[in-house]
């Protein structure tokens, strides 16, 4: 016995030798994740339990941090403007992507590249730049879409043309910044879908028009089962960047006017590189990346259930 | 025999129709899309006055030409412009070499012990969101005294599980072991046969990962606020924050500043977009 099991040890151990070049490839990403992912880890749990300015030394709290977060009005604040904006911008979002993708992929289309590239161009600028852009266009006074809902009201009886206060009021910012991230992401969640849908073959399609199915029957009963798996990658990716989205509402609107856009990655920041409560900051990201956790994984099982 | 025909030709109008309404839906939107890219474009030839000019001025009047020339010389973009471009070569060069070392080994070393167990590591490292581990980072680099260098930028991110799942997807499908095998008998080295034999092949999955790569560190905002401290340092998008932030600056130079760190990659996509349609097309079908 002793033996078998020092010879299967003798033996793994060359088998691992002979391999060694698949060790050296892979080592960097380990190396990498040990020091700037692993450690990181286990230090900002920990650190969900103490008090930490990043100068002086840390003080344990115990639960406190937890306890405080129940009560932190803004904490909430945060999380119900996450989720106004999400509902606010990923149907249109997700809808226009699909209608895109589809229409790009059709064989008839000519200028495809164009319409591609207009539709993706954005997600390829600065964030900074957008928002500069668009606090432009948003103008109260001078901005080019409150002139234009003045043209369009002076032309339309009816239509009152009153001037909206994009960025200026707490009940718009929130729309304001939704459809910013309509403009940056649909042309990013098209060029996934359409390589989605290139990937469906051909022979279904031809399979089912024998079949005398029409072109609504096709959607239904095979692109959009197939492109199931995209769906949910898109889902997942949109749930995760709403969430911890910082920069748009940083350059735009600074979570304001008052809190209204304040969403949950600009709270997480503010916390963290404003008032440097680093311990109060981590034990509020555990929570957020708990609850994120658990709905991409309802998110996936969602994919399962409907693959039977 | 006029009933069929009738019919066709009914069809074909319906096609014609529904092509047309095709067309303009995506004529419309395309314009809707491209509209805030002729803004910034104009806005940064316009004067002060001009920008903010009521009715808005969709041609600019006159075109002033010096807003460039000032922006140049009166804040540092050029350095700024010079620290991003660094910053980006190095984290993309850095990505596409690890990711796709490892995506090969991945790939192509099937019996190595432990090998299905580490790939699912690397995929497990994909559920953990970048916002719990933001501040230990931060700590980490103070303590390498890497903060307010490029290393600071370059590095994190680099070796992606995403990046090393996509490069592992392509490589697997694309490189024939044929070849891996032939190069092995003729004594290639390992790490030959992937500069010589594997890179060549996956050229189209690292250039869709290279721009997606490119896109996060170009455009990189938060990041470059929390490590980047004195001027010296500062990236596009860092300058042209602060030159928003502070009043002083003249409006119209901000709009320059914009329109020179929209330009790069904007020209860059439009270049490469058949590569990076292509490589993000294979990488989903095998995915």
């Amino acid at each position: 016995m002793q033996h078998d099991v020092r010879k299967n040890r003798r033996d793994l151990m060359h088998r691992m030798w002979r391999h060694r070049h698949f060790y050296l490839f892979i080592s960097p990403f380990f190396i990498l994740f040990a020091v700037l992912g692993l450690y990181p880890l286990v230090f900002s749990f920990v650190l969900g339990f103490a008090r930490w300015d990043g100068l002086t030394d840390i003080r344990w709290l115990g639960l406190a941090n937890f306890e405080n977060l129940i009560h932190d009005e803004l904490f909430f604040t945060a999380l119900w403007n996450t989720l106004i904006i999400g509902l606010l911008y990923i149907p249109p979002m997700f809808i226009g992507a699909f209608v895109f993708a589809v229409l790009l992929n059709a064989s008839w289309l000519r200028m495809r590249g164009i319409f591609r590239a207009a539709f993706f161009l954005p997600s390829v600028t600065p964030m900074v730049v957008v928002a500069i852009v668009f606090s432009l266009l948003y103008g109260q006074e001078a901005g080019l879409l409150n002139y234009l809902i003045a043209r369009v009201g002076a032309w339309l009886p009816g239509v009152e043309g009153k001037a909206v206060p994009w960025l200026v009021s707490e009940q718009w910012s929130k729309i304001s910044v939704a459809i910013l991230l309509v403009w940056r992401w649909t042309g990013y969640n098209m060029v996934l879908m359409l390589a989605g849908l290139q990937g469906i073959s051909d022979e279904y399609y031809e399979a089912a028009r024998i079949e005398g199915a029409g072109p609504l029957d096709r959607m239904r009963y095979i692109t959009l089962p197939l492109m199931r798996p995209i769906f949910v990658f898109c889902s997942i990716m949109s749930l995760i960047g709403t969430v911890y989205m910082f920069d748009e509402v940083f350059v735009l609107t600074q979570g304001g006017p008052g809190t209204s856009s304040t969403n949950f990655g600009l709270y997480l920041f503010n916390t963290s590189f404003t008032d440097f409560k680093f311990g109060y900051a981590s034990s509020m990201a555990y929570v957020v990346a708990a609850f994120v956790f658990v709905s991409s994984l309802t998110i996936l099982r969602w994919r399962r259930a409907s693959e039977t | 025999m006029t009933a069929p025909s009738s019919r066709v030709s009914r069809y074909r109008v319906e096609r014609a129709i529904t092509r047309a309404l095709a067309y303009a839906f995506l004529l419309a939107l395309a314009i809707v899309f491209v509209f805030p890219f002729y803004w910034l474009a104009i806005s940064a030839f316009k004067s002060k006055d001009a920008i903010f000019a009521l009715p808005p001025q969709f041609i600019p009047q006159p075109w002033q030409l010096e807003n460039f020339a000032r922006v140049f010389r009166e804040t540092n973009l050029v350095r700024a412009f010079f620290n991003s471009s660094i910053i980006a070569a190095g984290h993309c060069a850095l990505a596409l070499f690890l990711c796709s070392l490892a995506g090969y080994a991945f790939a192509k070393f099937p019996r190595a012990p432990g090998r299905n167990a580490l790939f699912a590591f690397v995929l497990g490292t994909m559920m953990i969101p970048g916002a719990v581990t933001l501040i230990p980072v931060f700590v980490v680099l103070c303590k390498l005294h890497a903060v307010n260098t490029y290393w600071a930028m370059i590095v994190p991110g680099t070796a992606s599980a995403f990046g090393i799942f996509w490069m592992r997807q392509y490589t697997a499908e694309s490189v024939h072991n044929d070849l891996l095998d032939a190069a092995r008998i003729d004594g290639c080295s390992e790490f030959g046969i992937y500069w010589r034999i594997v890179v060549p092949v996956i050229k189209p999955a690292m250039a869709a990962l290279g721009i997606l790569q490119l896109m996060n560190v170009w455009n990189n905002l938060m990041w470059a606020f929390i490590v980047l401290r004195t001027e010296s340092m500062y990236t596009l998008p860092l300058v042209i924050y602060l030159l928003n932030g502070e009043h002083r600056t003249p409006f119209e130079l901000i709009m320059a500043a914009s329109l020179v760190a929209t330009l790069p990659l904007v020209i860059g996509f439009l270049v490469f977009q058949r590569y990076f349609i292509r490589g993000i097309t294979a990488g989903a079908v095998k995915g």
